[in-house]
């Protein structure tokens, strides 16, 4: 059962006849497939010239990897469980990211920031952690679907559509990963973990909202360890929305990479130069995109512009109708809960 | 104030390397100031403004690219969209529809391009337009060819 719904998700996520078998050859080394996967996956990628955001996609798989593999060092007991955890967490960190993308002054690499910004999909999370596996069920399934409270939150965008794709993806990979480790061969991934708890502090730096949102996940992971099983009995009826990750095939082909990979992400079709100041993109401007309508400019440039009129100079629409930029704007009304939130995240972790 | 002198005179750069790519366009930096720019556009094939050499002049705002140019003819044209006396030009994209990631050459692309697509509707030379309008594209056509060929042309001899 299990298998199967696994097995369609990844069909679902590629039509790549290499993912089906996955879940059955149990035996096989996840580092080969990711490896493989992850080419596959960019070709996909690259070749996909419309979809948005990409890049921050990619970062978002790169991070839940790492962080995935962070968490199988934590607690390789309950694994399998936390990597559901992962997935459903996943949700929260992308949009999180789009949301980060959007707001200037969030530039990646400041941890202060991060922190801060850390405050959208906070709400969600403390929810689910207090309350235990009803909560992380439902979750789950956001990762399926979005709930209708963060469809709120976020408001409804198409762009949406993207980062439930690749939290549905990732959930369902997260369900792969947790088959194939079960059967043990979690060597190589193990191997990794020294190296990735590492980086997933890295990240924390780094890339800042994610790192620590991450934190949170691993952590609450270990506390909340139930997430609803595709064969569950009372798993909601709205989980994944497998149509939906038609929308980003190569999502789970980028999960396995280990904690290397934001290292080659930023080789997308990227602009070297903003085309509004002709300035040369640095790496936090490049994984800069403010409108969904994939239209790259420097964080100065961006700054000036909502300052002006606002307007995305490649598609001419208001950047503040971006859901992310919305979500910005809804909880950055409460700066208070958000911190509180993060720190205590911060002393668990 | 600096953002707009730095990105003009990258668009500088990259008009001296781009100059054999577009003959139709000559960009042209004023000597003393960058804020002001003068180009040369060959009027279009198969237009009135065939072998017509046009001359616009750029006043570029300090906040751009987040304003658009002030684009004008110097020489006289006999267009819908073009004032006839003042050289002021109705185009979209130098108002409302102006984007940042639009450059001088740019624009004056998008005016070739006016040049050769009127826009009757919305005129700014209303005898010119009237004549569109009422379908008379042979005395449009002839307007515009006598004074492509009175002002737009090199004289002879």
């Amino acid at each position: 059962m299990v298998t199967d719904s696994i097995a369609n998700a990844s069909i679902s996520l590629a039509p790549n006849a290499r993912d089906l078998p996955l879940p059955k050859k149990k035996r096989v080394r996840n580092s080969k497939l990711k490896q493989s996967k992850l080419d596959v996956r960019r070709e996909q990628w690259l070749s996909r010239g419309a979809v948005k955001n990409k890049k921050w996609n990619e970062e978002d798989n790169r991070l839940d990897s790492v962080a995935i593999k962070a968490r199988e060092d934590d607690n390789l007991s309950s694994k399998k469980i936390n990597m559901r955890e992962i997935g459903e967490e996943n949700d929260g960190s992308v949009h999180h990211h789009s949301d980060f993308s959007d707001s200037p002054s969030n530039s990646p690499p400041s941890i202060g920031s991060s922190i801060l910004g850390g405050n959208d999909s906070g709400p969600h999370f403390t929810g689910s952690s207090s309350s235990s596996s009803c909560r992380s069920s439902s979750s789950c399934c956001r990762s399926g679907s979005i709930t209708e409270e963060e469809e709120e939150e976020e408001g409804d965008d198409d762009c949406l559509d993207d980062w439930e794709a690749i939290a549905d993806a990732l959930a369902a990979t997260d369900k792969q990963h947790d088959q194939c480790s079960e059967s043990s061969p979690r060597g190589n991934v193990v191997s990794q973990l020294d190296s990735c708890g590492d980086s997933r502090n890295e990240l924390g730096v780094e890339d800042g909202d994610s790192g620590v949102q991450r934190g949170r996940i691993a952590q609450r992971a270990s506390m909340n360890c139930r997430a609803w099983r595709p064969d569950d009995a009372f798993r909601p009826q709205s989980l994944p929305t497998l149509s939906k990750q038609l929308s980003l095939p190569n999502t789970d082909r980028r999960f396995g990479c280990g904690g290397i990979p934001w290292a080659c992400g930023g080789v997308m079709s990227v602009p070297t130069s903003c085309p509004i100041c002709f300035e040369d993109l640095d790496l936090t401007d490049s994984s800069f995109l403010p409108c969904f309508c994939g239209f790259r400019l420097c964080l100065f440039c961006h700054k000036r512009i909502l300052e002006e009129d606002g307007r995305c100079p490649g598609c001419r629409k208001p950047y503040d109708h971006d859901p992310a930029d919305n979500e910005t704007n809804v909880h950055g009304g409460s700066p208070t809960f958000p911190l509180a939130r993060s720190c205590s995240m911060i002393s668990r972790s | 104030m600096q953002a707009s002198r730095a990105r003009l005179f990258k668009e500088y750069k990259e008009v001296q390397r781009e100059k054999v790519a577009d003959p139709d366009i000559q960009l042209v930096c004023d000597d003393s100031n960058i804020f002001k720019w003068t180009a040369l556009i060959k009027g279009p094939s198969e237009t009135p403004f065939e072998g017509g050499v046009f001359q616009l002049a750029f006043s570029v705002p300090e906040q751009y690219p987040l304003q658009p140019p002030q684009v004008r003819f110097l020489t006289k044209i006999f267009h819908p969209n073009v004032h006839f006396k003042t050289g002021e030009i109705c185009l979209d994209i130098l108002k409302n529809a102006w984007s940042p990631a639009w450059t001088l050459q740019s624009v004056c692309r998008a005016i070739i391009a006016l040049m050769a697509h009127p826009e009757p509707d919305s005129p700014l030379n209303c005898d010119s337009g009237n004549l569109l309008r009422s379908g008379d594209v042979r005395g449009y056509q002839s307007m515009a060819k006598m004074y492509t060929r009175l002002a737009a042309m090199p004289k002879k001899g």
